[in-house]
């Protein structure tokens, strides 16, 4: 395996991404705006439960991170409308988008939390 | 008498070994209490006032201040975006090491769901402060009007008993100032100047922190403390100091 491939982190001025593992399926992408530390997680979405890319690349989310981020609407009312997110956070197929709030929103303290890990992977 | 026996079951007074009636009495906040639960390391206190004794009458002698400032946190909105927090460093000139609100986290990545949850602190502005009392100089007060309590900062002397002796952490050290710095509910930077509610309150995009008049009816935070359908509750309510910031859920 090169070592590219081990650990992708990057800080970026949109956000932060960090891949944890090939298996993953994608980068783990801590979103910054409209507000800090908002996750989405390729390894709980797309290996733990088994979505495939197709699903939402694409339709709902372009291949490229931090895309979406860029648009104005790229709100929590967007998502209580069935955009973004919320397409399946709607209640139904996946928990409503405006509950649970500090599951996705893990705050600058989880942002600092994944960035620590990041680095010990990379120090390895 | 057997002392032997006598002694044996004799045990120190700690929290646990006090009746619950003792404490009912004891944990009086200006408000009525009719039930205590013990939740993780905080206790939580329920205030119900129409169970109580006393009518809204009654119990608006209990707010001694004219507006009698309050600050309800509907705790489990809050998403940590520090945007509080920093609005809070700019508005007070609030040092990179200093303090006057923060956003405390519990995780517990056995529960269901969610594993995390956060919790905003600031001043508690009590009507009991420890603050208060112990300051040799008398740099902190209440303030007899709004309830707040406030600095001269001139007078400190930088003894930092105040620091300790607030159960809330809500104090500081400021080395700019030479003099302890805490959370004024914005008096001195908006309150004073004619604006209505403090820097955190208006940035929070999510309302978590809702302000106002506890003893003004037709504000929203009178109305969140005075229900009865959800658990209002207060932090470290033992200690005695009666805060005036609230806690809830959404």
């Amino acid at each position: 395996m090169w070592l590219s491939d081990l650990v992708l982190s990057e800080i970026i001025e949109e956000g932060f991404k960090y891949q944890e593992s090939e298996e993953a399926g994608g980068p783990e992408i801590e979103y910054t705006k409209p507000v800090k530390g908002v996750l989405f997680s390729h390894k709980l979405h797309v290996k733990d439960l088994g979505l495939l890319c197709e699903s939402r690349h694409m339709a709902i989310f372009e291949m490229e991170a931090f895309k979406s981020q860029r648009n104005p609407d790229f709100n929590m009312d967007s998502l209580y409308k069935g955009k973004y997110c919320g397409a399946c956070h709607d209640g139904k197929i996946a928990f409503a988008s405006n509950t649970k709030c500090a599951t996705c929103h893990i705050g600058v303290k989880g942002l600092e939390r994944l960035k620590k890990k990041a680095q010990a992977v990379e120090k390895k | 008498m057997n002392w032997k026996e006598f002694f044996k079951n004799l045990r120190t007074e700690e929290q646990g070994c006090v009746p619950d009636e003792t404490k009912r009495e004891f944990l009086k906040i200006g408000l009525i209490i009719t039930g205590v639960a013990a939740g993780g390391s905080l206790l939580h206190v329920v205030s119900v006032v129409a169970e109580g004794l006393a009518t809204s009458e009654e119990l608006h002698k209990e707010y001694p201040y004219k507006p009698h400032y309050s600050m309800v946190f509907i705790v489990d909105r809050c998403i940590n975006c520090q945007l509080c927090v920093e609005a809070c460093r700019e508005t007070n000139n609030v040092p990179e090491y200093g303090w006057r609100t923060k956003i405390l986290e519990r995780v517990d990545t056995k529960a269901v769901d969610q594993q995390s949850q956060f919790m905003p602190i600031l001043c508690n502005h009590c009507n009991n402060p420890p603050c208060v009392r112990v300051c040799p100089t008398k740099a902190t007060y209440k303030d007899k009007q709004t309830g707040i309590i406030k600095m001269t900062s001139y007078k400190c002397i930088g003894c930092k008993a105040c620091m300790v002796s607030c159960p809330y952490d809500a104090r500081y050290y400021n080395e700019e100032k030479r003099a302890v710095d805490k959370c004024d509910f914005c008096w001195e930077s908006r309150l004073s100047k004619g604006m209505e509610i403090p820097a955190c309150v208006e940035v929070c995009p999510v309302e978590v922190r809702i302000f106002g008049d506890l003893s003004d009816p037709n504000s929203e935070v009178y109305k969140i403390v005075h229900q009865m359908g959800k658990a209002v509750w207060v932090l470290k309510p033992e200690t005695g100091a009666k805060p005036n910031v609230f806690y809830t859920i959404g």
